[in-house]
């Protein structure tokens, strides 16, 4: 199978560098797949599971935020956070959705807060799926 | 030697050296740290280096002119928000008290705002009665990129609803280990250069150029800050470091100074000693 320069940059630093065969990627307006030979093309990232298949094995990740920009042949995966299934702390996740949860239901919780909460929420949600494997 | 007892330069001796420890460990720290953030500002720079060049492109082939963020606003009423990256901790040479005084020079006669990052450039702030958006990131040393990004979020929302006409950054840039400079740069409204010479390069976007941009532009902004951020800290421990080391330094040309002292009263004692018995007083 043909394959294509992959370069993911997180702030963080690279979080992956070589040859993708396929890559899959949540953008705000629907998951978006891409392949060897793809025309030029930019799109913000939403929050979700992103699928890089490197030497025939697929890996996932969760990814969240930033670009996806394909130039020439080359990708770059530009998101705010990706964290790789096997790194994704699973009890953190689950923590953080429980609090969030929480927040949700507490009657007093301000509107800034509400939306902060559910923001988290989400962010957790993606981990977890990711983590567990299941869409 | 007299007015001077051994025993009162032995006590300064003994003070000095605690100093001395003291000094010293404090530059192993910041030396240590110092790695650290330089290695964060390495990482951390292609991710914006992308993202600008993404927008570079757009507002290269952009062909309708209603592209948020890039008109720079004229008028009487010229609201600017400073973003002021500051440390948490004093002890670093001049690097807080630099920042602080290009600012306070800078904003003199502005309608201007302060987002202060790092406790010093808060306190600075209140002392000084200087109008600040909030405070809640007095911790410089804590900071992630989500907060960047919540930050640039925050101001990017409030220049496109015209509370700000002009969005500022102020940093320490992180020359070498040894020369950290402050300065200043202008995040909203976006100056790219659109070069006119360039190729238009045939991009589809997704769902659209000008979504695309909303999207990214604020992005990009929380990487800038992220970036200054990393600068900064990375500028402080190199600050700290020099301070720390002139100050060990000088701790032991004190103590050089005072041990001689100490001999020469020593000296004096034994030869008025000698003296004494050899008159048989």
């Amino acid at each position: 199978m043909k394959s294509f320069p992959l370069k993911v940059v997180t702030p963080d630093g690279l979080a992956f560098d070589g040859e993708a065969e396929e890559l899959v990627v949540r953008t705000t307006s629907g998951d978006l797949g891409i392949m060897a030979g793809h025309v030029n093309c930019v799109a913000p990232l939403g929050m979700g599971r992103a699928m890089v298949v490197t030497e025939g094995k697929k890996r996932y990740a969760a990814c969240m935020g930033g670009i996806l920009s394909v130039i020439a042949g080359e990708v770059r995966l530009v998101p705010t956070t990706f964290e790789w299934a096997e790194n994704i702390d699973l009890a953190r996740a689950e923590g953080a959705e429980a609090r969030a949860r929480k927040m949700l239901e507490d009657k007093n919780t301000s509107q800034i807060e509400i939306r902060m909460a559910e923001a988290r929420l989400r962010r957790a949600l993606v981990r977890e799926n990711v983590a567990s494997g299941v869409r | 030697m007299a007015g001077v007892s051994t025993k009162e330069i032995k006590n300064r001796i003994r003070s000095m050296e605690s100093t001395k420890q003291i000094t010293k460990a404090m530059e192993m720290v910041a030396a240590s740290k110092l790695r650290h953030a330089q290695a964060k500002i390495i990482e951390s720079r292609p991710y914006f280096e992308i993202i600008y060049s993404v927008i570079q492109d757009i507002v290269r082939t952009n062909q309708d002119e209603t592209l948020p963020y890039l008109t720079p606003r004229k008028g009487a009423a010229h609201r600017c928000a400073y973003v002021v990256i500051a440390g948490d901790r004093g002890l670093a040479g001049g690097y807080n008290s630099n920042i602080l005084k290009l600012v306070t020079a800078q904003i003199k006669d502005k309608d201007a705002e302060i987002l202060p990052i790092g406790k010093k450039a808060v306190d600075y702030f209140h002392a000084h009665n200087i109008p600040m958006i909030h405070e809640q990131y007095a911790q410089a040393e804590t900071m992630g990129v989500g907060d960047c990004f919540t930050v640039a979020k925050e101001l990017s929302r409030g220049f496109d609803e015209g509370r700000y006409d002009e969005v500022r950054l102020a940093y320490t840039t992180f020359v070498s280990v040894l020369s950290q400079r402050p300065d200043t740069m202008q995040l909203l409204p976006l100056n790219a250069e659109g070069e006119e010479n360039a190729e238009k390069a045939d991009i589809l976007y997704e769902p659209g150029r000008r979504e695309v941009f909303e999207k990214i532009t604020p992005e990009y902004i929380g990487g800038v800050i992220y970036g200054a951020l990393c600068e900064s800290r990375a500028s402080e421990q190199a600050a700290r470091r020099t301070a720390m080391d002139t100050a060990t330094q000088n701790a032991d040309d004190m103590i050089a100074d005072l041990s001689l002292k100490f001999n020469q009263a020593r000296q004096a004692a034994i030869t008025q000693e000698i003296t004494e018995i050899v008159a048989g007083i």
